[in-house]
């Protein structure tokens, strides 16, 4: 009786190239991390010098809420929805990035909803509206600089994005073509 | 002989007297007339240029008006808006038509709210300081209310003629338009922003530096102040639903 000896599979050793790759996707994760942490911090910190309380977070989101409703975008209910929705949502989206799981999932998330902020300011641009971005809870106002800065995001988490999709071609291809045993 | 020396000096003296006394009244009447041609001549000048005498009867005017109000319910309300606006910028009439009007017919009335208008004037507007002046004007004589409703509801019009006078005398009574005209002397359009002649130009310019210290990048931008504190600037237009929720959200703390 022959015994089939478990045989522990071989992975080929990653290239120079992909550990480069890998060291800028968890990097450029932690900063989208960062960012959204940050952005949802500052929205849903009380805005005068009161303590943390359910309803110090619930007055900071409607002061988001007056915010929002400066883009003149959406009607009065979406708007008070939005605001409450959002803070919370950057928060999530800020921890998942930071623990790596799913991290195309997290990052394509992360794309699109850096895809939307971009193309609001844009539009908000175009329109002319002189308003207070709302972003980081400070008084930056809609202009050149914030449609330069809010592509930058866009773009960085592009790469990020790109960089997770990559990764995980190469690693699966290393996975499904073992590497030949020399002769 | 003695006693017709003693009369001769006695004349003599008293002729001395005289004459003295007729060349100090001379002198005195000579001044008197050269004062009086040089007063003429300085009434005579400053009745020619016209800036200049409408100058002086709006520094005296400025002895006698009061300080403009320009304000909206109670101070003692626990909340405080305090909004910095430009009378010919289209969002401050829209942040004025869809929310403060309600603000002030609703929370102001229910003493829940005290607003606080600010002139803050864009040099981008060409008729905006004078319109800034006439609801000052206004505002002293307590019309403030009705002088801003004339000033937003009109915008589109007088933004395009230039003709603010108009639309004040159809929003006030005869009497209170000549008392405002009044104290618009000193005030024409030609005369530029921030002039001595203009009693109204400083307060106009009071308003402008505090909204510089915050600073105010666009109009409208308003300050929230509950109990004292002050919440970050706001800046565009808010509507009344979410401005009111934000209120409300405030009056349950």
């Amino acid at each position: 009786m022959n015994a089939i000896a478990a045989v522990p599979a071989v992975v080929a050793a990653p290239s120079s190239g992909e550990k480069g790759v890998r060291i800028f996707v968890v990097i450029g994760r932690l900063v989208l991390a960062g960012i959204f942490l940050f952005a949802s911090y500052s929205k849903m910190k009380p805005q005068i010098p009161v303590p943390w309380t359910v309803n110090s977070v619930e007055t900071s989101l409607s002061m988001f809420a007056m915010q929002v409703d400066s883009y003149q975008m959406l009607p009065p209910s979406q708007v008070l929805r939005v605001a409450h929705f959002l803070p919370p949502f950057e928060l999530f989206l800020g921890l998942w990035l930071l623990s790596g799981i799913a991290p195309r999932a997290s990052t394509t998330l992360t794309l699109l909803v850096l895809t939307g902020f971009f193309a609001l300011m844009i539009r908000t641009y175009a329109l002319g509206l002189s308003i207070n971005c709302g972003c980081f809870g400070t008084a930056e106002q809609v202009g050149p600089r914030k449609i330069f800065e809010d592509g930058s995001f866009f773009a960085f988490a592009l790469l990020v994005t790109v960089g997770s999709y990559w990764l995980h071609r190469v690693k699966s291809r290393r996975i499904a073509a073992p590497p030949q045993p020399v002769s | 002989m003695d006693n017709f020396m003693q009369s001769f000096r006695r004349e003599t003296a008293r002729s001395v007297s005289l004459r003295r006394l007729l060349a100090v009244s001379a002198l005195g009447l000579a001044l008197s007339l050269i004062n009086i041609a040089a007063f003429a001549r300085a009434t005579d000048k400053a009745a020619k240029p016209a800036s200049t005498a409408k100058a002086a009867s709006a520094a005296k005017s400025v002895e006698n008006i009061s300080a403009p109000v320009k304000t909206y319910g109670s101070k003692n309300a626990p909340i405080t808006l305090e909004v910095f606006g430009d009378y010919e910028c289209p969002s401050c009439g829209a942040f004025y038509e869809t929310t403060l009007r309600q603000m002030i017919n609703n929370e102001v009335a229910a003493g829940k709210v005290y607003i606080v208008h600010r002139d803050f004037p864009l040099t981008m507007h060409k008729y905006g300081y004078e319109a800034a002046r006439w609801a000052n004007a206004a505002a002293s004589i307590g019309r403030f209310a009705e002088a801003e409703s004339a000033l937003y509801d009109n915008q589109n019009y007088w933004a395009e003629s230039g003709n603010i006078e108009k639309y004040m005398a159809a929003a006030l009574s005869p009497a209170d338009m000549r008392r405002v005209k009044a104290l618009m002397a000193g005030c024409d359009a030609s005369v530029p922003p921030g002039s001595h002649s203009c009693p109204w130009d400083a307060y106009i310019e009071q308003d402008r530096a505090l909204g510089n210290q915050i600073p105010v990048q666009a109009t409208p931008t308003f300050l929230i102040y509950y109990k004292g504190q002050k919440f970050p600037a706001g800046q565009g237009v808010v509507s009344y639903t979410v401005l009111k929720q934000f209120f409300d959200q405030l009056l349950k703390q």
